[in-house]
């Protein structure tokens, strides 16, 4: 009934009568499994069209000397001559011919055979059977070269996306995303929040997505000039096709789950842990843990955080068109709930596109999407530490139903109490429009002038409750609410040539100009004075205590660019590109870069000579490429001198805000590729191959100042932005496609993906000639990573533990010539129970200068993974599918910054039960009394051979749990990523009940991980997106496991 | 057909038309900040830049080094699980100490933006400036940078003096300098403020040039014990850390500062030690020098002019707003017993069983510690900072109390003075040094003394300044030549030291051991390591590295001529 109303619709719509001849020629189309329905059935040369109906049936007028066209979505065309025949019954086969696949590249398409530069392209189905709530968790271990991390495991929150490797030591190193054509800044990561819970590419809905492009190389990327060094994903969603409508209804439930629990101590441990501490003096006794037998087990903190969250996504979409125009519509609608308490995340999306022939030279389109989510994230990663951290004496709720909380100050607070009570979410609107006109000059030239535009209204909502939970007490009610707009319009023209001369020369021209203007404002207000904690609204604060804040910034991007494509016989091809580029965010003077691209491939399988091979060897090609790319990615006014206003007691203010840099200019990346791609056996094997090399220059960074420049604190000025030296990343990728077994309806296909990277630093221009990243947890500072010349960016850089002092011996060593000499020790440490005494931590002397300090730390681990894979296999047999995905990491190191703290076996926090197993003192001869007693030479490590954490010592000066390889753990892993089943049912069956489609799945996602890392999830990602905080694990939202049923309906 | 040319012709003539202003279209408009460049027009603005160098830049300071070096170092305060108090007590320290980075930034923060100040009033000022503004404000901004480096110089000995944050940024590994240059730096900087800064603040908390002479007294001191004869010339640095007796050259030049003061300026004692203590008391006759904090909740001031003090010595929610990590901060046990019976700034500073305050808890009829809540079992809580809450005087919130603090007070001068007159003697009964040592011992409520040793000064301040963060740097003034004497007395302050009140006794008992942790202070343990991160990123803070000499330039202020 729907499917009439449709067609009627449509028909009323779009008019589509075809003027008569003298033949009405009748027939079906179909392919193997019965009718196809919107099949599009036209007369060569003219405009005369039809379209199949629900049986299949169409009916078109022709004279017998014309040619019917039969086409369909996915099918081999079929061209038939009318001659006498009267019924012309078709049957369309599926179409195989990837290589005429089109690939989007930039500002323009090109057949996937005329690429010279290295493109790795998911389609559609990657993204169905993978069920992704947002589009990058799809790349993951599916496109060669491109690595994906989530930095958390918050729903909505961000992943860092690396194309071949880090290229940049700035904060965003992520690849810009083109959607449709036009550019979505990844947009600024929020420095201030550890997860980067904003992810701009949340607000997509996958299922409107048809295809991802990655253009990895640089003579791929450079028409993207100055804002392409890390990549460019181009993302091509769902337009209209010709044929009636096709109705499509895509929906699923799902449940995720905690995938690792931490061994925590319950209250029990914690108790005779407590007792342990206070005999040695390094808390007072507590009464309540006398009898630690009679204790029962205490809050599970992990348990009372995480739960069992449901998720549900429901997406409608409605495809069609005719002859002149076409037009897609969908909605979609997403809800996912976090595993930890309070987090979650909901998103309403919609979008249209439609594509018009306004005159027969005379293309327009017109598209929109509107995006709407509320993303709730009051379990920051500060949460979970609290969780982790909060004593299992502590209950959640007190007996009368009160929120309870620790009887110590210093202990965290109930992070439960917190999420449930405290307002944290953000809300945002996103409204993306973009309209084209393209006019056909003459054959084959055509000029295409396209507007986009892309707002963004994002409110985040905060309100912070008054609370007393133990001795942990808020008196003041405060409610924040900041809005952030962006409005960022682009206008872009080009003039394309296209042509093909003696049927031998391809050309394709073309030359653009673009300009860019983003526009950002932010308001912020804040109230204190509520009467109650049950309207939150900043006007039922006290006014007089409100204050508000706005600024706006703008910045513009100005461009010019043009590519040649030349092709011979389809056997040598050339790409080359130019772009120039301004961008307001440099210096007059230090605006305008340059950059180029070369691409040179060869078709070896279409040479004459290799004519005998062509029942082996579809396609060989060779492709080699050079390109240039830019990067400004920087703080606006980074080249200038600002003044903050500052409120003080005698009115407002000024301080300096940052130190400038004058001179900034574009850093850019020069990279060189080399690629291979064979298909063989009729396509059942692929396999692609791509080496590259590519040195980035003039790295843009903020210098992380020591802090004797007043880098740090409340008055200090920011550090500045500065072109600070060189650095390398080169590796090599391989794809291999296979179909295994493909007979009795019977198919085995595998995908493997591989990718490798080495990345170095060449130089850097800072005097230090390092850049050293600190990374703070309440007072403590450490260094956590050096960036430093001859070594890959980011290392963890720290102090070594070679052993324990077990005995008194273990102070001594003998040097090469027989002499006795003591141990190095911290530098003011010596042997005393108060410094550093049997069971303390000995650190590598590295230097040798006999003491510990400072110029023994040393590079003690690497969070670049040796290289990264995936392995996907497929296997159908009639409709059912069975996609097993695996990815996975291998060579990377991870710093489990939690243990520094939850294996401290000094705090009074609750820790992991292994902390219980520190080392513990036996005196050699108990009869020994006083001072001779407690000599150090009577004393040893009782559990040496059971344990490895340090003593309980009341002082030390050893710092045993200072910044050190004990904290560095083997991050690699194998995920079973993906399992997921789908049923699709028979043709003939579907088409019975007037349907298209039907299919039903089922879907496991972050099934198993081997890892031998010991924290929650191996899969870290940036702490706040930093390129140089990769791999440090800090209270990090874990990685879901997720189960999900769907059904997809299409008709 | 004609159409079709048309539209294109115009749609090729607009995208033609708008690549010819691309220039216009990079220049962008920073709406929101202030351009140094262009600031500097008037009066008002060089005043505008100084002052913010009375709060923000001092707030990590204020938050925690004040403290924890002024009062913690020198056992003034006990606070036995606090990470960033207790190593510093128990000479635990490490370059890679709770705080350490964060003491050293918050002093370089002043010393950068100070550096900001001086540079853009000298270089970026336009013709709209006076002359006199120009000075003041210069003087202004030397005062605080001067200050920062006495602190410094105080506590990590050779530092790095630098003049212009921005030509370091590009080029900061650079060698540090000797504690005598760091200390000559600062004199510098503050014989300038004292030569150049009004005779009158120009609004009340703002410093005057008596503010200046104030802080010379003390740093007059400092120098007189590390050098050994006459004005500092780069040599005449003292080696002898045991000799005995002080520059006196110095000692003059420190007591002459200190008549300066109290003949010149319109500073005055406060009648009572307690009234120091109360917000509506902030920039009283007696304050020379305050940090000058905003009021209001962090929500609405934000962060960096918010006094913080407060939650870090308050004990509970009834005497301080919000969380308070006062707890186990407690007055040591050898300060607690120092006290002379029937000093009243014993009960302002150290609140002790029984001890009662009617502005704290004013709802519910007053507060007495022990009675209206169980006391510590660490200890007695300290007093001074702790204000009451937001209920009781109607100013304070969570973490931004609204008080003041005190940096330097009349009292400090008149002690001062006595100091500078005892020099190298046993003793004194000099007539000016009794009267001012007697008037801060009188508001006290205590006898007046005859004669003056140097133990009776030491004790004096200790009492005078608990918690106001000082004591620690009259220890280490003393060690430039007495070392020994300081690192025994280090040794013999029972650190560490918990105790707590006994109701069948009455009186406060301490606890059966020693502190336990504490290690034994030697002359190393009167400099400060410098932070490990730091050392990563600059060598020449390495342990062995040697101070490479100040080049100073011709001296601006004539000593001999300063005090006419």
């Amino acid at each position: 009934m729907i499917k009439a109303f449709w067609l009627l619709f449509l028909l009323c719509m779009f008019p589509l009568w075809t003027y008569a001849q003298n033949v009405t020629v009748k027939g079906t189309v179909g392919d193997d499994g019965g009718p196809l329905i919107g099949a599009t059935v036209k007369v060569k040369g003219s405009s005369a069209g039809s379209v199949t109906d629900m049986d299949g049936k169409y009916s078109i007028q022709a004279t017998p000397k014309q040619t019917l066209v039969f086409s369909y979505l996915g099918y081999e065309t079929k061209e038939i001559v009318v001659g006498t025949k009267k019924v012309i019954n078709v049957n369309l086969s599926q179409d195989q011919k990837i290589l005429n696949e089109v690939v989007v590249v930039g500002y323009g398409q090109m057949k996937r055979s005329d690429v010279t530069g290295s493109v790795v392209s998911v389609n559609e189905k990657a993204i169905q059977r993978s069920v992704p709530t947002s589009i990058d968790q799809v790349l993951q271990g599916r496109a060669a070269g491109v690595q994906i991390q989530a930095n958390s495991g918050t729903p909505g929150a961000n992943t860092s996306i690396r194309i071949r490797g880090i290229n940049s030591l700035n904060a965003t190193n992520q690849p810009i995303f083109v959607i449709d054509g036009v550019v979505v800044e990844p947009g600024g990561v929020d420095t201030s929040d550890p997860l980067s819970s904003n992810n701009p590419l949340a607000s997509i809905n996958p299922s409107d997505i048809v295809s991802m492009d990655v253009l990895k190389d640089a003579s791929a990327a450079a028409i993207y000039g100055s804002r392409a060094s890390n990549g460019v994903i181009m993302i091509t969603t769902r337009r209209g096709k010709v044929g009636e409508a096709t109705i499509t209804y895509d929906g699923y439930v799902g449940w995720q789950e905690q995938a690792k629990k931490l061994d925590m101590m319950d209250l029990k441990q914690y108790a005779t842990h407590h007792n342990a501490r206070a005999e040695n003096g390094i808390v007072a006794a507590s009464s309540s843990f006398v009898n630690v037998d009679a204790l029962g087990d205490g809050t599970d903190w992990q348990e009372a955080l995480f739960r069992r969250a449901l998720m549900t996504s429901h997406n409608l979409s409605i495809t069609g068109g005719n002859t002149s125009s076409t037009y897609a519509i969908s909605g979609g609608y997403l809800n996912q709930d976090g595993i930890a308490v309070g987090s979650g995340y909901k998103r309403l999306t919609l979008r249209g596109s439609t594509d018009a022939q306004i005159k027969k030279w005379l293309k327009g389109s017109l598209d929109f999407s509107l995006t709407d989510s509320k993303q709730v994230v009051g379990a920051n990663n500060d949460i979970i530490m609290n969780a982790l951290e909060s004593q299992p004496s502590v209950a959640v709720k007190s007996a009368d139903g009160s929120y309870d909380g620790p009887d110590d100050v210093w202990m965290p607070v109930n992070a439960i109490a917190l999420t449930n009570m405290r307002e944290n979410y953000n809300k945002k609107t996103n409204f993306r429009a973009n309209s084209s006109l393209e006019a056909t000059i003459i054959k084959g030239l055509t000029f295409k002038t396209e507007i986009s535009a892309d707002y963004n209204n994002n409110k985040f909502y905060y309100y912070e409750p008054n609370y007393k939970f133990g001795v942990l007490s808020n008196n003041t009610r405060t409610g924040k609410w900041t809005k952030t707009d962006t409005k960022y319009w682009s206008w872009r023209n080009i003039l394309t040539y296209i042509n093909t001369f003696n049927n031998v020369h391809n050309v394709n021209f073309m030359i653009g100009q673009e300009m860019n203007h983003s526009h950002w404002e932010n308001q912020a207000s804040t109230a204190t004075g509520f009467l109650s904690n049950s309207v939150h609204d900043i006007s039922a604060g006290d006014v007089s205590s409100s204050t508000g804040t706005g600024t706006q910034v703008d910045n513009s991007l100005f461009s010019y660019f043009g590519r040649a494509f030349y092709s011979y016989a389809d056997r040598y091809l050339v790409t080359a590109t130019l772009r120039r580029d301004g961008s307001s965010r440099f210096a007059e003077g230090h605006r305008w870069g340059w950059f180029p691209s070369a691409a040179l491939a060869w078709r070896v399988s279409n040479e004459p000579f290799m004519k005998s091979t062509t029942n082996v060897i579809d396609n060989l090609k060779l492709r080699f490429g050079y390109g240039s790319t830019g990067n400004q990615n920087l703080s606006d006014w980074a080249y200038m001198s600002l003044l903050a206003s500052k409120s003080t007691p005698w009115g407002t203010g000024v301080l300096t805000a940052n130190n400038a840099n004058p001179d900034l200019k574009w850093e850019s990346t020069d990279s060189y590729n080399i690629g291979l791609d064979l298909n063989m056996f009729h396509n059942r094997i692929e396999f692609i191959f791509d080496w590259y090399y590519k040195k980035t220059r003039n790295l843009l960074l903020q210098i992380p100042l020591p802090a004797y420049l007043g880098s740090s604190g409340n008055g200090a000025a920011s550090n500045p932005w500065a072109n600070v030296g060189s650095m390398r990343n080169s590796g090599i990728e391989m794809t291999l496609n296979t179909v295994n077994i493909d007979k009795n309806n019977f198919q085995w296909r595998s995908n493997i993906v591989f990718s490798l990277n080495r990345n170095k630093v060449l130089s850097l221009d800072t005097n230090s000639s390092s850049i050293d990243k600190t990374f703070q947890v309440g007072s403590d500072v450490s260094t956590v990573t050096r960036t430093t010349v001859g070594h890959p960016i980011g290392q963890f850089w720290g102090y070594k533990v070679i052993g324990r002092f077990e005995k008194a011996e273990d102070f001594y060593y003998k040097d090469a010539n027989g002499n006795v000499k003591t141990v190095a020790l911290p530098e003011g440490s010596s042997i005393a129970k108060d410094k550093t005494w049997i069971g303390d931590y000995i650190f590598e002397d590295v230097n040798g200068d006999g003491k510990i300090n400072n110029e023994d730390e040393t590079f003690i681990g690497n969070p670049l993974p040796k290289f990264t894979y995936g392995i996907g296999n497929t296997f159908t047999y009639k409709g059912f599918e069975l996609t097993i995905f695996i990815s996975g990491s291998y060579g990377n190191d991870v710093i489990n910054y939690n243990r520094r703290f939850l294996e401290d076996v000094r705090s009074n926090s609750n820790l992991l039960t292994s902390a219980s197993n520190y080392a513990k003192l036996g005196y050699i001869d108990e009869t020994l009394t006083g001072a001779a007693k407690d000599d150090y030479r009577n004393l040893y490590v009782l559990n040496a051979s059971s344990s490895i954490l340090p003593r309980l010592s009341a002082s030390s000066t050893n710092a045993n749990n200072r910044m050190s390889d004990l904290y560095v753990e083997d991050g690699s892993y194998i995920r079973l990523q993906n399992i997921s089943l789908g049923y699709t049912l028979p043709k003939n069956l579907v088409r019975r009940m007037k349907l298209e489609n039907v299919k039903f799945y089922m879907n496991l996602q972050n099934v198993y991980t081997w890892t031998k890392y010991g924290g929650f999830d191996p899969e870290v990602g940036s702490m706040y997106g930093d390129a140089l905080m990769t791999g440090l694990d800090y209270g990090r939202y874990p990685s879901p496991r997720i189960y999900t049923f769907g059904l997809n309906v299409s008709f | 057909m004609k159409t079709k040319i048309l539209f294109i012709a115009a749609l090729l003539g607009t995208g033609m038309m708008t690549t010819s202003c691309s220039g216009d279209f990079l220049n962008q408009q920073n709406t929101t900040n202030l351009n140094q460049d262009t600031f500097f027009d008037s009066d008002e603005a060089v005043s505008e830049a100084t002052s913010t160098l009375y709060n923000y830049v001092w707030n990590s300071f204020n938050g925690k080094l004040y403290y924890s070096m002024g009062d913690g170092r020198s056992n003034n305060i006990t606070a036995q699980w606090s990470s960033y108090i207790k190593v510093y007590t128990n000479f635990n320290e490490t370059s890679l100490s709770d705080g350490l980075q964060e003491g050293w930034a918050s002093l370089y923060s002043v010393v950068a933006q100070s550096n900001n100040v001086i540079n853009n009033i000298k270089y970026k000022s336009s013709s709209g400036v006076s002359e006199s503004a120009k000075t003041q404000g210069i003087a202004e901004a030397r005062f605080m940078r001067g200050v920062a480096y006495w602190y410094l110089a105080s506590l990590w000995g050779n530092v790095i003096l630098y003049e212009n944050t921005s030509s370091l940024v590009n080029n900061y590994v650079v060698p540090t300098n000797s504690r005598a240059d760091v200390m000559e730096f600062s004199i510098r900087d503050l014989e300038y403020a004292a030569k150049y800064l009004p005779e009158v603040s120009s609004v009340a908390g703002r410093v005057n040039r008596y503010s200046a002479f104030g802080i010379l007294s003390r740093i007059y001191l400092s120098m007189a014990g590390l050098t050994t004869d006459g004005q500092y010339d780069g040599k005449n640095v003292a080696t002898d850390f045991n000799r005995g007796i002080r520059n006196t050259y110095y000692l003059d030049l420190a007591r002459k500062a200190a008549e300066k003061v109290i003949d010149g300026s319109s500073f005055k004692l406060m009648t009572s030690y307690g009234s120091l203590f109360k917000i509506a008391n902030n920039n009283c006759s007696e304050d020379m020098f305050q940090l000058q904090w905003l009021k209001g909740s962090t929500d609405a001031i934000g962060w960096g002019c918010n006094q913080d003090i407060s939650s870090f010595f308050g004990w509970s929610t009834m005497v301080s707003d919000g969380t308070n990590w006062g707890g186990a901060t407690c007055c040591s046990w050898d300060l607690f017993n120092e006290y002379e019976t029937g000093d009243l700034r014993k009960h302002e500073s150290v609140a002790a069983y029984g001890d009662s305050y009617a502005d704290i808890n004013v709802k519910g009829g007053g507060y007495t510690y022990g009675v209206t809540e169980s006391a510590s079992t660490n200890g007695a809580n300290i007093k001074k900072y702790v204000v009451g809450t937001h209920d009781d005087n109607g100013v304070s919130y969570k973490q931004s109390s609204g008080i003041n603090t005190h940096m330097l007070r009349l009292s400090e001068v008149y002690l001062n003075l006595a100091e500078a007159i005892l020099g190298n003697s046993e003793s004194t009964t000099d007539a000016e040094a009794l009267k001012y040592f007697n008037a801060v011992r009188t508001r006290a409520g205590l006898d007046t003394k005859a004669s003056i040793s140097y133990e009776d000064l030491r004790h004096e301040r200790r009492m005078e300044f608990a918690f106001e963060g000082l004591y620690w740097y009259d220890l280490v003034n003393r060690a430039y030549y007495k070392q020994q004497e300081v690192v025994n007395y280090l040794n013999n302050q029972n650190r560490n030291r918990t105790y707590k009140y006994n109701s069948d006794k009455g009186t406060y008992v301490a606890s059966e051991n020693a502190g336990t942790g504490v290690a034994t202070a030697t002359a190393s343990n009167l400099l400060l390591p410098y932070s490990d991160a730091d050392q990563n990123k600059n060598s020449y803070l390495k342990s062995n590295s040697t101070p490479a000499a100040y080049s100073f330039g011709a001296r601006e202020v004539d000593e001999s001529t300063l005090f006419e």
